[in-house]
């Protein structure tokens, strides 16, 4: 049984045991709530194909729907499954569980989330699946790459968190704490260069993981600025032809930097990380193959709301992977223009043109037979609809 | 002189703006939350989702009105956001799982009526409407 239904099942079972637990209680004194949101996007690149899907054509395979069902037994606790129905090119098209979890909050400065969780790296892992809370139709790819999201936006194990107030003078100080199982999945992204090399990697890796983050309210209402650390260890069975292997990531340590200010109109912000590790794939009778990776990647982004119905914005994500040869792959530079129009409470659409150089960007020799060209425009639209 | 005049004539005219805008919207609490004032800080916290206590760890929901004047009054007071975003900010916190949506009412006297009857409930209303039942904390 794999982890994924162990924790749905553990889910609704703490679900189920809340509703038992109190049979004088209705469904309003659970405080059950169903929500969710869906989004259909269209991508169209002038170069590259982009994430296995046929974007050079127009394609409008990029589809996500998400449900999230939450209970309150008790005020301080919280129980909650959300799963996630995600299509792009030939990626996801599966049902899976984002999370997971009991949340006990004992009070403002201690919490609690236990099973299948988000996990607080930087600023916006936690959020960077929630389209409806978004501008942008696509997160700055240096640091949010949107292929390999689903395997990094949450693990097994648990977070602690809570804030402790620095005083009026100073602001406020929020930390989380987390640990537990990665599990990337077989068909993430984060393996293409792997596949691109006639690897599969059947059961996906897995290790352990660990890290903090510290977020400090500043005095100055809206601005904030925070920095995390993740550590991760991952690894798997690996086949290469008829060879079986294994591969083995090294034990990596990954920084993230960031802050951003918000007020009524205006947004702005910028994030930084590193990320340094070297994957080694080893086959029984046959190659052992090294990838280093050596990447660093920040981006600046800001927005301006134009009215209550329209915001606009604009950002440019950058990456670059020392490890690689010099040449246009090591390295990615996406000026993005974005725009989105709340038609109401519940619909919106989003127009995104972005012009990248480089092709570091989710490009693959699979999907580009004829090589990988050096500069790409890609204009995208979404439309989506939450409740 | 006359710049200083004009500046204490512009400083007047925003602190009238202010009042009036203050005069309109009432907050509304449950009698067992027991506070005679809150802050705007705590306003914020409280109707944003990045608190759920207000000092003493009192625990307090908030309660939302759908649309209208006043919601519209309430967030530019307290929020700084338009609804569209004040409402994405939920989403984020509901969608990644560190909280609930707030109960939100169509209407100011039906917010009357579930703070009235929900211990730690926590709203607001046009200053005009009844509200028996609940207390009135002023907003320092």
């Amino acid at each position: 049984m794999n982890r994924n239904r162990i924790a749905t099942i553990g889910a609704i079972a703490l679900l189920a045991f809340s509703a038992a637990r109190s049979p004088g209680q209705s469904m309003d004194d659970l405080k059950l709530q169903v929500h969710g949101y869906a989004t259909q996007g269209f991508i169209y690149t002038t170069n590259n194909n982009w994430n296995t899907a046929d974007t050079t054509d127009g394609s409008p395979a990029w589809t996500e729907a998400v449900v999230n069902v939450t209970v309150q037994p008790q005020p301080k606790l919280r129980i909650g499954v959300q799963t996630r129905y995600f299509l792009l090119g030939n990626y996801g098209n599966q049902i899976t569980l984002d999370w997971a979890q009991g949340d006990y909050k004992v009070n403002e400065h201690l919490g609690f989330r236990v099973g299948k969780v988000k996990t607080p790296i930087g600023l916006l892992n936690e959020t960077q699946d929630i389209d409806p809370v978004q501008l942008w139709v696509l997160l700055p790819q240096s640091i949010y790459a949107i292929a390999n999201r689903n395997s990094i936006l949450s693990h097994y194990g648990g977070v602690i968190y809570g804030s402790v107030s620095l005083g009026s003078s100073w602001g406020e100080l929020e930390y989380r704490a987390y640990g537990g199982q990665r599990v990337l999945s077989s068909d993430d992204a984060v393996f293409q260069t792997v596949r691109d090399k006639g690897i599969s990697l059947p059961n996906g890796a897995t290790g352990p993981m660990y890290g903090g983050t510290l977020r400090w309210q500043t005095p100055l209402r809206g601005l904030m600025a925070g920095a995390s650390e993740d550590s991760e260890h991952t690894s798997g069975a690996a086949v290469l032809g008829a060879l079986n292997g294994g591969l083995q990531a090294t034990h990596f340590y990954q920084p993230y930097l960031y802050a951003i200010y918000e007020s009524k109109k205006w947004m702005a912000g910028g994030e930084y990380t590193r990320q340094a590790l070297q994957k080694t794939t080893a086959f029984v009778g046959g190659p052992t193959i090294f990838i280093p990776k050596d990447q660093r990647a920040w981006y600046a982004m800001a927005s301006y709301k134009l009215s209550k119905k329209i915001i606009g914005g604009m950002n440019f994500s950058y990456s670059l992977d020392r490890q690689l040869p010099v040449s246009n792959a090591r390295y990615q530079k996406d000026w993005a223009l974005s725009a989105r129009y709340d038609v109401d409470s519940y619909f919106y659409l989003k127009f995104e043109q972005h012009f990248i150089d480089g092709s570091e960007f989710g490009y693959s020799t699979s999907d580009n037979p004829g090589g990988l060209k050096p500069n790409t425009r890609m204009t995208l639209l979404k439309i989506g609809v939450s409740f | 002189m006359k710049r200083r005049l004009l500046a204490l004539l512009f400083g007047v005219l925003l602190l009238a703006i202010e009042m009036h805008a203050q005069a309109q919207i009432v907050v509304i609490a449950n009698p067992n939350v027991a506070v005679a004032s809150i802050t705007k800080a705590e306003m914020h916290d409280i109707f944003t989702g990045a608190s759920t206590s207000l000092k003493d760890n009192l625990q307090v929901i908030p309660v939302l009105l759908k649309q209208g004047p006043v919601q519209e009054e309430f967030l530019n007071l307290y929020i700084g956001k338009s609804d569209n975003g004040f409402r994405a900010g939920w989403r984020g916190i509901l969608f990644s799982g560190q909280g609930m949506m707030p109960k939100t009412l169509d209407s100011e006297a039906a917010v009357v009526e579930y703070v009235s009857h929900t211990p730690g409930a926590i709203g607001y209303i046009g200053r005009s409407t009844p509200h028996e039942g609940v207390i009135s904390p002023t907003v320092r």
